[in-house]
């Protein structure tokens, strides 16, 4: 069945893009496939999509794109589907900082960013702490504070893996605070609204999740901000009153950042296509609007850039998996 | 805000052409993917996304939620008629449902059915709408020690009601359980029994052993039964209608099937596979033909398939009044709502009544053109009993392969169906009852989970589960519904060991 939506969907684009009238360089020859390394839904699924529509309600590129989810392994199928299509010029993949934790954690089994060629990275989202709104809890040091008395009493929720996202951007917090991180007493839940209702119902203390997972409940008023992630405050009405950790005394920042990437050995015409494509993608109206609908922030960086910062992300993550026993 | 004006402005929304015309795909398409024994509703919404994505957000969950409640009702159809459940929601439905239709009754129990889901999509639409945000509230009560409590309940209810044999039940539970702990641990982040495989790491997808141990084995079975005679013809005596008789019987169980799988679907989020099981478990225990249960009584059609399609409703209540998905469907839906810029939430009434009262209306819309579908169509239905068995073989064949294969792309899966379309068939064989083991496997990874966030709440105290009301209450009916069945059995085996022992 999905076969033939595909072969219908390809064929459509085909004759549309035919109508539109194709640019006159030779790449790219044949029709592209975005890879989300996961189920659709997700966040890695979204900003594909998200980047398939852009381009092609945009007509930046001649060639159809289709995205395709490969899901598992907190991202290692499509890691290793990737692996694959090493030295052809036809397949994204988006990743986010998973793609380094699970590197370092031993999931990829050796596998990392490496493996991939860098093209920009595109968004960013940060972390929150939120408690439930008639939480005693004040401020992120009233929080500090009860952890330092008693750092078992207080029980936190995420969405990941213990040492995985949520998780370790708190540990950064309170490693910053002096508390040991390995005394965190962290929740796993599958998935946001299970840690939300698990802090509503008062079972957690307070939840450390990206911003995106809690907007709902922070515009309801039936959660509370304490701090978020960000190098300074955001402007957004619902969250421009909300501090940020460094202002709380403490110089950590965390970045949920998402980003594109080609296989390894993209050729450099290709490279350069994508580079030149991506950059045009995100200064246009169709990504802009995108942006504000998904509550989602512009992070453009160009391919150096990016892959030097996965480089300073490999490094940061190692010393604090290392520290918290996860690292392989 | 007046309900009516509510009303009118939802209505006002949904019977634009356009809107009528996607409510019908909607509960077109639902009822050929229930239909379809690979295909479910996530697979189906999952599909549809990318097409939605042109749509304004109203349409575009008018469609979804029609291919979800669309799904309930033809889920039931391949149950009662081959055995194969079309969907999880479904898998209870076979019990009695098939056993009705060897007895000439298919299409009594398809018109019960379809009858339940009506009255129940009704029922969860009018709750909906009225209950909604105040049903969210108290799910809010529910932590981890009330969810794992509320699994084990559900668990044990499965255990007690598929077994002549103790022994053999709770082997296919252990099963089950030993199954769904296959992927990376959420608590530890540790890989257990993948052996280094990337594919195994989210442990072993749920259609794929569904799929396997149900509709693949029933291929094998008729296949190897062949020789004998061609599979069982079902034909059809008598009418097609219910009886007076079956009314008086089937009304209560709507009744019964669709408050158990409201409660259970929309309040727990426990899904509709659940309430159709915990449904049927009711049926069992309180219904006045429980001893009919298992062979072809309508309250065992009747109920489960009220219970499901309450619990859509239910899920939908989760899902627009809390933005937290109540199911896996409407995880999905979630995201695709996310997708069109819209964040279901607390504040989705009061922001987007066009879209919340759009969907309500366009529900009642959907719920009698299904039930228009359904009924008169029945016959139809009924006629594929009148397939060949080799073309019936086929099409299971087809759409297994085809079903498993869309939801990961992956190959390894149709190696795995294959290999538990095999194991099934050697349970069947043994008399193990399969329905056990993908419900331990479904709930299994959750109910692991909610006890090990319990015990770090708790800081490893088992009294959290006892202390806590809910908790408490729904461990009390897991410890009556598993005994209950076996009480005669363990009196029996008590009796046997005396007797030896006096014979000795």
């Amino acid at each position: 069945m999905k076969r033939v939506l595909l072969f219908v969907v390809v064929l459509l684009s085909l004759v549309l893009s035919a109508c539109g009238g194709a640019p006159a360089s030779s790449y790219p020859e044949q029709p592209i496939e975005i890879i989300a390394p996961a189920n659709p839904g997700g966040g890695w699924d979204t900003l594909a999509r998200t980047i398939q529509v852009s381009l092609e309600t945009e007509k930046m590129v001649s060639q159809p794109l289709s995205v395709t989810n490969k899901p598992g392994g907190g991202g290692g199928v499509g890691l290793a589907y990737m692996a694959a299509q090493k030295g052809t010029d036809y397949t994204l993949v988006v990743y986010s900082p998973p793609l380094v934790i699970n590197n370092i954690n031993g999931t990829f089994e050796g596998k990392s960013y490496k493996d991939l060629t860098p093209l920009a990275k595109l968004i960013t989202d940060y972390q929150i702490i939120v408690v439930k709104a008639d939480s005693p809890y004040q401020t992120l040091e009233d929080l500090l504070n009860a952890m330092r008395a008693d750092p078992k009493a207080i029980k936190f929720a995420g969405v990941s893996s213990p040492g995985s996202m949520d998780h370790v951007a708190f540990a950064k917090i309170a490693k910053a605070a002096g508390i040991d991180p390995k005394q965190l007493e962290y929740i796993a839940f599958a998935g946001g609204g299970e840690a939300t209702t698990a802090l509503l119902g008062g079972n957690v203390t307070f939840l450390s999740t990206g911003i995106g997972e809690s907007v709902a409940q922070l515009e309801a008023g039936t959660i509370r901000a304490l701090a978020i992630t960000a190098p300074e405050r955001l402007t957004s009405d619902l969250l421009k009153d909300v501090p940020t950790v460094k202002e709380s005394g403490y110089d950590v920042t965390y970045e949920i950042w998402r980003g594109v990437f080609g296989p390894a050995d993209l050729s450099p015409e290709a490279k350069a296509y994508w580079e030149a494509t991506l950059k045009k993608m995100v200064e246009s109206p169709t990504w802009k609007a995108q942006l504000e609908k998904l509550n989602w922030r512009d992070a453009y960086s160009p391919s150096e850039e990016f892959t030097t910062f996965l480089g300073q992300e490999t490094e940061t993550y190692r010393a604090l998996l290392t520290e918290l026993g996860f690292a392989k | 805000m007046d309900i009516w004006n509510n009303i009118v402005l939802g209505f006002s929304v949904a019977v634009t052409p356009f809107n009528l015309f996607l409510a019908f795909v909607g509960v077109f398409l639902g009822t050929v993917i229930g239909v379809l024994p690979g295909i479910g509703p996530m697979t189906g919404i999952a599909l549809l996304i990318p097409i939605t994505f042109g749509l304004p957000p109203n349409s575009a969950i008018i469609l979804m939620a029609g291919i979800y409640y669309g799904a309930m009702y033809g889920g039931s159809t391949t149950s009662i008629l081959v055995n194969a459940p079309g969907e999880s929601s479904s898998v209870v439905t076979c019990i009695d449902g098939f056993e009705m239709a060897k007895k000439g009754r298919a299409g009594p129990a398809l018109a019960a059915a379809a009858i339940g889901s009506f009255i129940a999509g009704t029922f969860a639409t009018i709750m909906l709408m009225i209950l909604g945000p105040a049903i969210a509230q108290f799910a809010l009560n529910f932590g981890p020690p009330e969810y794992f409590a509320l699994m084990f309940a559900g668990l044990t209810v499965v255990t007690s009601l598929a077994g002549r044999s103790l022994v053999k039940a709770l082997l296919a539970t252990t099963i089950g359980l030993a199954i769904s702990t296959i992927g990376i641990d959420l608590q530890s982040g540790v890989s257990r029994y993948t052996f280094g495989n990337l594919e195994m790491l989210d442990g072993l997808e749920f259609l794929v052993v569904a799929i396997g141990l149900f509709a693949l084995s029933e291929v094998l079975a008729n296949l190897a039964d062949m020789r004998q005679a061609v599979m069982e013809r079902l034909s059809i005596k008598g009418g097609l209608w219910l009886t007076k008789e079956d009314w008086k019987r089937a009304i209560p169980a709507f009744i019964r099937g669709t408050l158990s799988g409201f409660f259970v679907g929309g309040l727990a989020g426990a899904g509709a596979a659940v309430a159709s099981f915990v449904s049927y478990g009711i049926e069992k225990s309180t219904g006045k033909h429980k001893e009919e249960l298992g062979h072809g009584a309508i309250e065992g059609v009747a109920g489960p398939e009220a219970a499901n399609n309450a619990a859509a409703g239910g899920a939908m209540i989760h899902l627009l009044c809390l933005g937290i998905p109540g199911s896996g469907t409407t995880a999905i839906m979630l995201g695709a709502l996310l997708m069109l810029g819209l964040q279901p939430g607390p504040l989705l009434f009061q922001q987007q009544p066009d879209f919340v009262w759009g969907l309500i209306a366009s529900m009642y819309i959907g719920n009698v053109m299904l039930l228009v579908l359904n009924l008169p169509l029945v016959g139809m239905w009924v006629k594929i009993l009148d397939i060949p068995l080799y073309l019936l073989v086929l099409f299971i064949i087809l759409f297994s392969f085809l079903g498993v294969y869309t939801v990961n792309n992956s190959v390894q899966d149709l190696l795995l169906m294959v290999g538990f379309g095999i194991i099934g068939y050697i349970l069947r064989r043994l008399d193990i009852p399969a329905a056990p083991i993908i419900l331990a496997m479904v709930l299994g990874d959750l109910m692991e989970q909610a006890l090990r966030q319990s015990l770090i709440i708790s800081d490893g105290s088992l009294g959290i589960f006892v202390t806590r009301p809910i908790s408490l209450i729904l461990l009390i009916l897991a410890a009556i519904s598993i005994t209950n069945p076996y009480w005669g059995q363990l009196g029996a085996f008590f009796r046997r060991i005396f007797g030896q022992k006096t014979a000795a």
